[in-house]
């Protein structure tokens, strides 16, 4: 069986499922009895992730769209605050000098 | 056509579920070929290879829905910016919207107040002739007593019993009791009716005014100068004073 390639990167051991994978086939090599243990522990792994997904903020677009809207927000950001300008600014009447 | 991009959020449940079949296949095969003893053709290494990328897929998925993440408290922050100027904005109308009302209002009563001033422009009086009016009106001393009034004086500012008997009511009032109760031409003071002799001839009275008209009646052209002190006048009011049955003289 081919060895799998597993990147010790430490951001990566977050979300990689592979060296669960990687402990269930060692546990499946040596005929260990921790095998279900490890099986379960990679369900677990997956469980969580799924619950970690669902409750992540701000996903609920594409990254074009969340950008789109982004976009949108600081144009009305900034046409809100050039009118609120002009217009504290503006004076309308002429006031005449004494 | 444009296909419309999954969110993040799918995209990452997919390829969770995929790593989960992928694995459990896995799993699977090397148990089968352990039991068998039977080596599988690359199957298993197929699956490897299809799990390594989707591991690797998830990874880039998860970095990607991190900065989806803060670009999305960014967003909340812009949100609140736009309430904030919504909220500016919406005050601005407010105070614009009293600003108008205000302006219509004084507007408004300027308005009224200019038509009020071109109607009197219409209608001037010239202030001789009010003033003409006033001494016509203060003539009678209906507004102030005369100057040489005393306490005692029977003289009123309105017309006292004698003076309304001796005007056109009070002949016309005669007339008529006359024909019912038979007055002999003795009672005439009792009737009220004053005989020539005894007509009080008031200072304030002018010489117009007639024995039935009741005082005071002035013509257009009336005198200006104030009604003088008349001595053979305030003899007669003396004497009418003792004679008279009208109370108003105990009034003081």
């Amino acid at each position: 069986m081919a060895a799998v390639p597993v990147q010790q990167d430490p951001e990566d051991d977050d979300y990689s499922l592979l060296p669960l994978v990687h402990d269930i086939i060692k546990c499946m090599d040596k005929d260990s009895q921790d095998v279900h243990q490890e099986i379960n522990k990679l369900k677990a792994r997956i469980q969580e992730a799924r619950e970690q997904i669902s409750t992540m903020p701000g996903i609920d677009k594409s990254p074009e769209e969340q950008q789109q809207q982004l976009q949108t927000l600081r144009e009305q950001v900034r046409t809100k605050s050039l009118l609120l300008q002009k217009y504290k600014s503006l004076c309308v009447f002429d006031i005449p000098k004494a | 056509m444009a296909v419309p991009s999954r969110s993040t959020k799918e995209r990452l449940l997919s390829v969770l579920d995929d790593l989960e079949v992928l694995s459990r296949e896995l799993i699977e095969i090397l148990a089968l070929s352990r039991s068998q003893k039977l080596p599988q053709p690359g199957e298993d290494t197929q699956i490897l290879e299809l799990l390594v990328q989707r591991d690797g897929e998830f990874q880039e998925l998860m970095k990607v829905a991190q900065k989806q993440g803060k670009v999305h408290q960014e967003m909340q922050l812009l949100e609140k910016e736009v309430e904030k100027r919504d909220s500016d904005i919406q005050q601005l109308q407010k105070q614009l919207k009293e600003a108008e009302h205000t302006l219509a209002t004084a507007v408004y009563q300027a308005k009224e107040k200019l038509k009020s001033i071109e109607k009197a422009r219409k209608g001037s009086i010239s202030s001789e002739e009010i003033i003409k009016y006033a001494h016509r009106i203060s003539a009678s001393n209906a507004v102030c007593a005369p100057l040489n009034w005393v306490p005692g004086d029977p003289r009123r500012p309105y017309p006292t019993d004698l003076e309304m008997r001796s005007g056109m009511l009070g002949h016309m009032s005669n007339l008529a009791s006359n024909g019912v109760n038979g007055h002999l031409p003795g009672d005439a003071l009792a009737a009220g009716r004053l005989p020539d002799v005894l007509t009080p001839q008031y200072p304030w009275q002018s010489s117009d005014v007639s024995m039935g008209i009741l005082p005071p009646h002035h013509g257009n052209d009336f005198a200006l100068e104030p009604p003088g002190h008349n001595k053979e006048n305030e003899d007669d009011v003396e004497a009418m004073s003792t004679d008279s049955s009208s109370s108003s003289s105990d009034s003081d």
